[in-house]
């Protein structure tokens, strides 16, 4: 027994030592901040009205904040952990992304204070929606440069988003030239398709984010399956039946025993997948469901895939835009 | 000679020698915990430079270092401590090693408040604090108050946690199931706890509150230990035992509350750190002092994990506890295994 | 009670089993008029109805009735070899050990379609109640503490994964919360097999649990072998409650309550308590899945949550009222 403990206090104290030594070891850390003195304008912000630098050279970006300033080309010195939007990246904006250094995890609580303050920023855009921000400690953030939230709130909105995270950081240069060319494409395929798809009763069976089992998602206009195809004319029919704020007002989840009425008007109808082409299960649960296949838009063929559904900036719409270009071609051979 | 006894004038105390090692060893491992707490963080500082910072001097990372790592280092220690004595009283009170204030539904409780803030109301921290204190002390109340009259035993209490526990724990996983994946990734991330961001104003009250609890808390424990051996024989020795159980289980939600409000949730460190505190110091009951430091131990180590498992990311504290105390507690039960 | 009035009592819980069957065929989203279902039943009428009906509740209700049961007997056997009147089936680890699967197979990108989260979810359960019976076998109390043990650890990686994977997050948490709803394309037929198979071994070890539950030194006069047992009631339990938990997800009042309501009835004689058990447990399965889809006026309540807010009262009133029964 004594062999034991004596071993256990030995044990600690070699650990404490072992410690204390490898902390010997470590070099020391500077953590300057560097003073900007430019100038300064106020920016209306979901945290109120925020003084930041006119042309800022050093940004952080988090949440839905990170594709929108990656696209828009804003000088980014670290981001956050953004998982889901790495399938809708170009080969550019991949290599950029994986560069950054990453200050913060997916979730807030995660923001890791000291590694933002040793990247000496000058701004700070954080892209959550605001119920998040009390998962971040604002004040201590603050302390390191000035911090504007903007965060989402209906699917469609991202245009309006897009450009204030844009304008925040100084980058809507790069923003406006992808709006643009998204503008024109978006009027091209309207002229293209002005014969076939305004007349078509639209239906869309969604996959943003998982779906309860025996449910499938619904999507109205203005929804995120749909808002990119109504740029080109698609109208998609009807209203949810309860709303709920944000994007409840926009899709629903009804019991797939309810397919046959939710769907039972419906010339057409489109279906999100996933950005290789695969089906998603929340949408191949419906498309194998037996109700599937009495529905009359089925039965005449009329049912059409969409890609990068999820895209919540321009340059990503613009492949949403040759997606639906490349579902609705069949229509213009009848 | 297998015990320490101290004699100074009326007051004498007696301290087992093993305990006296354990203590030592503890106190040990805390202070080398610390002083890596302390080095540690997107840029390390030496040992030399974290005494200048804590005696005054040091500029930009001496700032660092007294306003940012210290409060942390200091709240993985003390609210480590508050939670290990949570559980302690727990255990004691029902009298079974799986009593903790998780179990009784207190966890549970404090998440609903949290999510109610986050959800229905603007989600704001304070708001979130006050929901997470209010629903935490109601359920505790509520599963109190269902337990009480008719011969309260500890099984009952259990029985009635669990029961208010599972219900919570559905409500609470239903209101994250209907919400937008943001807010509920933000929900689960509260509730796995995390000591990230503390800073002194955040622990300032908590600690005044939590140094009264421990100074009540100390002058109870004789009592509890003369209680140790069953309610009945207690009262005969002189111990009012529904009173002191009342005031043990008072100042057990007050400790768990606490942190809850500041850290969120920190699962299993109040269930694990007596069991594990008790093999080590070879109690034989539960005893406070080791539920303490094992606790301390617990959470500021798990928390060291957290920030460096994965830099610059780092995980909530209560994912890591939860896998150190668990990982820890199934080897002990198979090493006690292999000695019958 | 006498053997006729258990008799007559468990003639009458087959009697409700099914009513609530019929009523579980005719209740949903979609409203059916009586006639049209029973015309659906029959093969005839307009067919999305019958899709509805045949294709849809129909499996649905043979998914409560099988997980039901799996729960229930399983929560009796659990409670009987563990001799704690508050275990139940996901104490061993199993419900744990299926999310953890899940997760682990959601992160790496795997956890595409049903037969494939299915297939995780059998191995998670397995895993960790093999895990812990290795920790834990020799004594009920050890046995306890160690799937707590495991649950917890098993449960804190998973929840390190979902905040790590978004993906992942999404995924546990749908399938987090029990629910019977749109598993009628799922695989369901070999788990339900081995539930069904699994009853079968309940009934046959049942005699001697009952030897093992007066204590093992006179189960071991009464000529019980108590090692073997105990390992083939485990084999069972994890056989049921991770065919059910991998069908399902997580549904944890059933084989908590259900068991305590069967001893009301049965006594301690473990046979008889498996019967009702195994009758009781799809009642009330079937009875919260009705319910959940009445409850709210637009979607669904999964069943878990039904489960634990009829089960959850009905403990506190039972401890109240009879005090903790002991086994």
């Amino acid at each position: 027994m004594r062999t034991t403990r004596t071993r256990r206090l030995a044990g600690a104290i070699a650990l404490a030592l072992t410690v204390a030594t490898a902390a010997t070891a470590c070099g020391a850390g500077e953590d300057g901040k560097a003073d900007d003195g430019g100038q300064t304008r106020v920016f209306a912000a979901d945290n109120g009205q925020i003084t930041i630098p006119v042309s800022p050279k050093r940004v952080i970006a988090t949440g839905y904040a990170v594709p929108a300033l990656l696209e828009a080309g804003a000088p980014l010195v670290g981001v956050s952990s953004w998982k889901r939007g790495i399938p809708l990246f170009n080969e550019q904006e991949r290599k950029k992304y994986d560069e950054l250094a990453k200050v913060a995890g997916e979730s807030a609580s995660e923001t890791n204070y000291e590694a933002i303050a040793q990247a000496d920023p000058d701004l700070i855009v954080i892209g959550v929606p605001k119920p998040v921000l009390a998962d971040i400690d604002i004040k201590r953030l603050e302390a390191i440069a000035p911090v504007v939230a903007i965060g989402p709130s209906v699917p469609s909105m991202w245009r309006e988003l897009s450009r204030k995270q844009a304008d925040a950081a100084g980058a809507t240069a790069g923003f406006d030239a992808l709006k643009t060319a998204y503008d024109t494409k978006a009027k091209a395929l309207a002229e293209k398709y002005k014969a076939v798809v305004p007349q078509l009763k639209l239906g869309h069976v969604g996959a943003y984010g998982e779906v309860a089992k025996g449910n499938f998602q619904r999507e109205f206009n203005g929804s995120w399956g749909t808002n990119i195809a109504q740029d080109i004319g698609a109208t998609y029919y009807g209203q949810v039946k309860v709303k709920g704020g944000g994007s409840k007002d926009v899709s629903e989840y009804p019991s797939i025993e309810e397919l046959p009425t939710a769907f039972a008007q419906a010339d057409a109808i489109t279906y999100s997948v996933a950005a290789d082409g695969s089906v998603p299960p929340p949408v191949k649960y419906v498309l194998d469901s037996p109700l599937w296949k009495e529905l009359p838009a089925v039965k005449a063929g009329k049912v059409y895939p969409f890609r990068y559904t999820e895209a919540a900036t321009y340059r990503a719409a613009t492949s949403t835009l040759d997606a639906v270009d490349q579902a609705f071609a069949p229509l213009l051979k009848q | 000679m297998n015990a320490l006894v101290l004699r100074r004038g009326r007051f004498s105390a007696r301290i087992e020698r093993r305990t006296l090692v354990f203590l030592v060893a503890m106190l040990v491992v805390i202070a080398g915990l610390t002083l890596l707490g302390l080095c540690y963080g997107a840029a390390w500082a030496s040992p030399a430079r974290v005494f200048a910072a804590l005696t005054g001097s040091g500029g930009g990372p001496g700032v660092v270092i007294r306003e940012w790592r210290l409060p942390r280092v200091l709240a993985g220690l003390v609210f480590g401590a508050a939670l290990g004595l949570a559980g302690a009283i727990f255990q004691n009170v029902t009298r079974n090693p799986l009593g903790s204030p998780d179990v009784i539904g207190l966890d549970a409780g404090a998440y609903t408040g949290a999510l109610f803030a986050i959800t229905v109301l603007s989600g704001t921290s304070t708001q979130l604090t006050i929901g997470s204190v209010l629903g935490g002390v109601i359920t505790a109340a509520i599963v109190y108050a269902l337990s009480l009259g008719g011969g309260l035993s500890g099984l009952r209490l259990i029985v009635i946690g669990i029961a208010i526990n599972a219900m919570l724990t559905a409500l609470n996983s239903w209101i994250v199931l209907r919400a937008e994946l943001e807010i509920a990734i933000a929900a689960v991330g509260w509730n796995a706890g995390s000591l990230n961001g503390v800073g002194w104003d955040d622990v300032a009250i908590p600690f005044g509150v939590l140094a009264v609890l421990f100074a009540v808390l100390f002058t109870r424990a004789p009592a509890l230990h003369q209680a140790a051996l069953g309610g009945a024989l207690a009262v005969t020795t002189g111990v009012r035992w529904d009173r002191l159980r009342l005031a043990l289980v008072l100042i057990g939600v007050g400790c768990t509350a606490t942190v809850t409000a500041v850290a969120g949730p920190i699962a299993f460190i109040a269930l694990a750190a007596p069991q594990i505190g008790r093999r080590l110091a070879r109690t034989p009951g539960i005893a406070l002092l080791p539920a303490a430091l094992t606790g301390a131990v617990l959470l500021t180590s798990a928390d060291l994990a957290a920030q460096m498992l994965l830099a610059p990311e780092s995980l909530p504290v209560g994912v890591v506890s939860t896998v150190i105390g668990g990982g820890y507690l199934i080897w002990l039960l198979t090493k006690e295994v292999r000695r019958t | 009670m006498t053997a006729t009035g258990r008799s007559a009592l468990l003639g009458a819980a087959l009697l409700g089993l099914v009513v609530v069957a019929v009523l579980s065929v005719g209740i949903g989203a979609h409203a059916i008029a009586p006639g049209e279902v029973v015309r659906a039943l029959l093969g005839e009428g307009n067919p999305s109805d019958r899709a509805v009906v045949l294709d849809i509740r129909m499996p649905r209700a043979v998914l409560a009735i099988g997980v039901g049961a799996a729960l229930a007997v399983g929560g009796v056997l659990v409670q009987a070899l563990s001799r704690n009147a508050l275990a139940e089936p996901g104490v061993l680890g199993v419900t744990a050990g299926a999310g953890f699967a899940i997760a682990v197979g959601s992160s790496f990108g795997l956890a595409a379609s049903a037969p494939i989260e299915l297939g995780l979810a059998v191995l998670g359960a397995f895993g960790a109640s093999a895990l812990v019976y290795a920790v834990g076998s020799r004594s009920p109390l050890r046995l306890v503490l160690a799937g707590t043990a495991l649950s917890a650890v098993l449960l804190g990686l998973t929840l390190g994964l979902r905040l790590l994977f978004p993906d992942t997050f999404d995924v546990y948490r749908f399938w987090s919360v029990g629910s019977l709803a749109g598993r009628e394309q799922a695989p369901t037929t070999v788990p339900l097999i081995v539930i069904g198979l699994s009853l079968l071994g309940a009934f046959a070890v049942s005699r001697q649990l009952n030897a093992i539950a007066l204590g093992e030194t006179v189960a071991h006069t009464l000529g019980a072998n108590v090692a073997r047992v105990r390992t083939v009631t485990l084999l069972l339990i994890t056989l049921m409650a991770g065919a059910a938990t991998a069908l399902a997800g997580p549904i944890l009042f059933v084989g908590l309550i259900v068991p305590h309501l069967a001893r009301r009835v049965a006594g301690a004689s473990i046979p008889w308590l498996i019967a009702f058990a195994a009758l009781l447990g799809p009642v009330l399965m079937l009875a919260a899945d009705v319910g959940s889809r009445v409850l709210l006026p637009t979607g669904e309540v999964p069943v878990a949550i039904v489960t634990a807010f009829l089960g959850g009262p009905v403990l506190i009133w039972a401890v109240r009222k009879y005090g903790a029964a002991p086994l």
